[in-house]
């Protein structure tokens, strides 16, 4: 069934999305400004069911790449999203048929509705994730085999860098540095795709499931427990599959460091009025391992979020400090990111954990 | 000697301090005018004091005028804002995000213009001349006299915030300016509004400015004097009246500066009881700990240094339900003196429990003696644990914390609470803030984005250091007493280069208060 996304619909899509990024993806509220001043000039955009997209497609996927934090300060123009289109096809010599999100946790999950409004090009509800993650080879577009190149990058100068790379690896290397060289932050259109490849490797239904998930955060609007119902109603019937309240308590402890160009740091939550031992979240990026005491009760690829307890708000990895009252939620990740070579990227091991995953329903 | 005046919408305060001790005190009302109630209030602590006018060293004024000329829309004078950061930000123009009746107090006359520069440095744009030129004629055959201007990075990099307030200075030298590095911090949108909020205010910071000048001249009182900043610093009137901005939010500040004074203690928190809310905040080496999430004055997005303060539903005249188990958050407020059942009327309210307890005597204790002894046993706990509750989540450690109690609802707590080490209740709390706007530091920060890869770190520190102390020096700090105050650093997300962004505060004494060392 085909949904439609108005410019009302954008605070509660961004709130979703926020939810979905599992403490990374930065704040959206520069490309909900954007987004919903193109909504208002182009009217609605259908979402395309990923089963109707038709096998002889040719779908782009495009979205941010850099630092969140960057642009706070060197703002987007705001048409970069739609150049990229105009130089990718100019390039390519071919028509673009459909786009798709990158990862549904974060502000792109909202921008890829300018391109679609502006440029009429039908944009397909799904992405590449289905949470946020921080690099090109966890995309299950890269699991499922699709080359990231050809692929073009807009930076916010307006200046463009083309791509012919054929290894994902070395692909995301290099868009990690063009975004540095240009200002921290670039939007890229990438990893080209057929129809019958596009159903293989997109998650699907993503961006309108943010949206359910804004919509009971905002109907909702209560503390963790009042919201804990609906929200499980929502994953359980969903490709998630698994909601499980994993742990209320305070942060009494956080450590932060930079490695590598990540924000690495372990978090640690006492239970308030149960003598259940602490957990700890680790951090890069996202909050990627919960553990009680020393067992694991959740692990990437599967989702942990964080939001806080009497308002229910999903908290940003970079916001959370001492004395905040949270309830921690583990989500199953989509199947998409169950399977072996998917798990060799996404798994515990791919960040540096010395342990194998095990998927949240059997924890 | 120092006098500290807290001006607020409703009454005006002024002790005299004589090192820590208060030697004086007043509440008296603000006046229309504003310079009226600071006469009253100096007349009163003046005549209660018998000091010589001669030995008063300074006087300290924290205001909430320009706070509320923002939140009620008047006196905002009409304000251009030049942008320097094209082709980035072209869809998302100044003021976009303003609600539509403070944005028509400034006029949207909105000037983006090619520059700025990236994290690291580099231009994104070619300043042009002719651009810049065009702009400001613009504005001023327009006959607007208030410029914002704003640059991408200006926190890391003023120069071209600078040049293009050189070019408007030489075209138009009556038109003022407001350079946003000198305001805010990273974020160019909430930067640029706090920018565009001061640079409106300025007029009518003159005319408070002169205000308190000639009120303080009409006592014959020729002492320097100062306005209290929202980090809990001061600046002197001249920096007062070009930088407005800074003083919002200095009243919960000052209160929480007033009770380290009054207590002697540098880390602790405070719970500031009264008829509706408790406000809790937390005192960090003498200082409010600040929010670091973006805060709306009058509905506009700014990232002013705001102290961090919690509010919660609990007050002296909060609303108790349920057998005592439901305090708050509806209070009867200022009805209290009506409504109450100490007070003849017909609603139960923490301060009638508390009565009933035995731990006050206010109002006619006959009027709650059939109260279940039960249900006011069980809403002093109640109280006692929302209390504790919002302590916990504001106190930066697992252990017990000194806890000062101020406000008119400091009543309420009457028994120990398991988050305080030791409960402090100081007298003179009713004047706290103009106790704390009487402090006698000067503060400034700065921050930027860097990668100490690039640039060693003891080099951006010692830069950076150098930039502050000269803004203290121009503060009117003595130079022998300048120091560190704070460092902080935050990665900067999915950059591979390690970028840092750096924060960091220094503070000094007010050149007065070490005269006699020099």
């Amino acid at each position: 069934m085909s949904v439609t996304i108005t410019r009302s619909d954008i605070a509660d899509l961004c709130a979703g999305s926020v939810f979905l990024a599992t403490g990374g993806g930065g704040d959206p509220y520069v490309s909900q400004i954007l987004v919903e001043q193109s909504l208002q000039k182009y009217g609605p955009v259908d979402l395309v069911p990923l089963d109707d997209v038709p096998d002889d497609a040719y779908v782009v996927a495009i979205g941010e790449v850099g630092a969140p934090t960057v642009s706070l300060e060197q703002l987007p123009i705001g048409t970069e999203c739609l150049d990229v289109i105009d130089r990718f096809e100019a390039w390519v010599g071919r028509k673009i048929t459909h786009i798709v999100s990158f990862e549904v946790g974060g502000a792109n999950s909202v921008i890829p509705l300018i391109t679609s409004a502006a440029k009429q090009i039908p944009l397909i509800d799904g992405d590449g994730m289905g949470r946020a993650l921080p690099e090109a080879q966890m995309m299950t577009f890269a699991i499922e085999g699709v080359c990231p190149s050809p692929a073009v990058s807009v930076d916010y100068t307006g200046g463009s860098v083309y791509f012919d790379t054929k290894d994902t690896l070395l692909y995301e290397r290099q868009v990690r540095n063009i975004a540095m060289a240009m200002g921290g932050m670039i939007f890229t259109a990438e990893h080209p795709m057929t129809g019958i490849e596009a159903k293989r490797a997109i998650v699907p239904g993503t961006i309108s499931f943010a949206l359910e998930i804004g919509r009971a955060l905002s109907a909702n609007y209560g503390n963790a427990k009042q919201i804990e119902p609906s929200l499980m109603a929502l994953f359980d019937n969903s490709d998630y599959g698994i909601f499980k309240h994993l742990y209320t308590g305070k942060i009494v402890d956080i450590d932060r460091k930079i490695v590598g160009g990540f924000d690495v740091g372990e978090a640690r939550i006492d239970s308030v009025g149960t003598d259940e031992p602490p957990m700890t979240l680790s951090i890069k990026n996202e909050f990627l391992v919960a553990k009680v005491g020393d067992r694991v009760v959740a692990s990437v690829p599967d989702l942990i979020t964080m939001v806080d307890h009497e308002t229910s708000s999903p908290i940003n990895s970079e916001r959370v400090h001492y004395g905040q009252r949270v309830t921690v939620f583990g989500i199953g990740c989509p199947p998409h990111y169950r399977t072996e070579k998917a798990l060799e990227v996404v798994a515990p091991r791919a960040f540096g954990f010395d342990f194998d995953y095990r998927p949240i329903e059997s924890l | 000697m120092r006098i500290g005046i807290d001006v607020g919408g409703t009454h005006t305060d002024a002790v005299v301090l004589d090192e820590q001790d208060v030697v004086a005190s007043t509440k008296v009302l603000t006046s229309a005018n504003v310079k009226d109630g600071v006469v009253n209030a100096l007349d009163e602590v003046l005549s209660q004091s018998h000091v010589e006018h001669g030995t008063i060293d300074a006087v300290m004024i924290g205001t909430t005028q320009f706070t509320n000329a923002v939140i009620e829309r008047r006196e905002l004078a009409p304000t251009a804002i030049i942008r320097v950061a094209l082709p980035s930000g072209e869809l998302v123009p100044p003021m976009i995000d303003w609600p539509d009746d403070i944005a028509n107090e400034l006029g949207r006359h909105v000037y983006m213009i090619h520059g700025g520069r990236t994290y690291d440095g580099f231009p994104i744009a070619p300043l042009d001349d002719a651009e810049i030129d065009g702009a400001i004629d613009d504005i001023a055959a327009k006959g607007i006299q208030l410029v914002a201007i704003t640059s991408v990075f200006s926190p890391s990099d003023p120069a071209q915030e600078e040049y293009v307030a050189a070019r408007v200075k030489e075209r138009h030298p009556g038109i003022r300016v407001t350079q946003s590095h000198n305001i805010g911090r990273m974020g160019l949108l909430e930067r640029e509004n706090a920018a565009l909020l001061n640079a409106s205010l300025l007029p009518l910071a003159d005319r408070v400015v002169q205000s308190f000048a000639g009120a303080l001249t009409d006592r014959q009182i020729n002492c320097p004097f100062y306005v209290s900043q929202n980090d809990g610093t001061l600046m002197s009137a001249e920096f007062a009246a070009e930088f407005p901005a800074l003083t919002f939010a200095s009243g919960p500040t000052n209160s929480l500066r007033g009770a380290s004074l009054l207590t002697n203690l540098d880390d602790a928190v405070v719970v500031d009881i009264g008829g509706t809310t408790s406000d809790i905040g937390v005192l960090q080496d003498g200082f409010p700990r600040q929010s670091n999430i973006a805060i709306e004055v009058g509905g506009v997005r700014t990232n002013f240094r705001m102290p961090d303060i919690l509010a919660i539903g609990l007050g002296g005249g909060s609303l108790v339900l349920d057998g005592g188990n439901t305090i708050g958050p509806r209070s009867v407020g200022y009805r209290l003196v009506t409504d109450g059942l100490v007070f003849g009327g017909d609603t139960l309210t923490t301060t009638d429990v508390i009565v009933a307890a035995g731990t006050a005597n206010i109002g006619d204790a006959a009027k709650v003696a059939e109260l279940d002894a039960g249900l006011v046993g069980t809403a002093v706990d109640k109280i006692h644990s929302i209390v504790d509750n919002g302590i916990d989540q504001m106190k930066s450690s697992r252990e017990p914390v000194p806890v000062v109690l101020v406000g008119g609802g400091a009543i309420l707590v009457s028994k120990s609470l398991d988050t305080a080490a030791e409960i402090h209740r100081p007298e003179h709390s009713g004047v706290a803030n103009a106790i704390g706007a009487a402090n006698a530091q000067v503060g400034s920060e700065t921050e930027r984005i860097v990668s100490y890869r690039r640039i060693p770190k003891e080099r951006v520190l010692q830069e950076m250091k150098e930039i502050l102390t000269a803004k203290l020096l121009q503060a009117g700090a003595d130079p022998n007493t300048v120091k560190l105050a704070d460092i902080e650093e935050t990665s900067v997300s999915y950059m591979a280069d390690e970028s840092t962004r750096i924060r960091v505060k220094m503070v000094g004494d007010l050149s007065f208060t070490s005269r006699g060392d020099t």
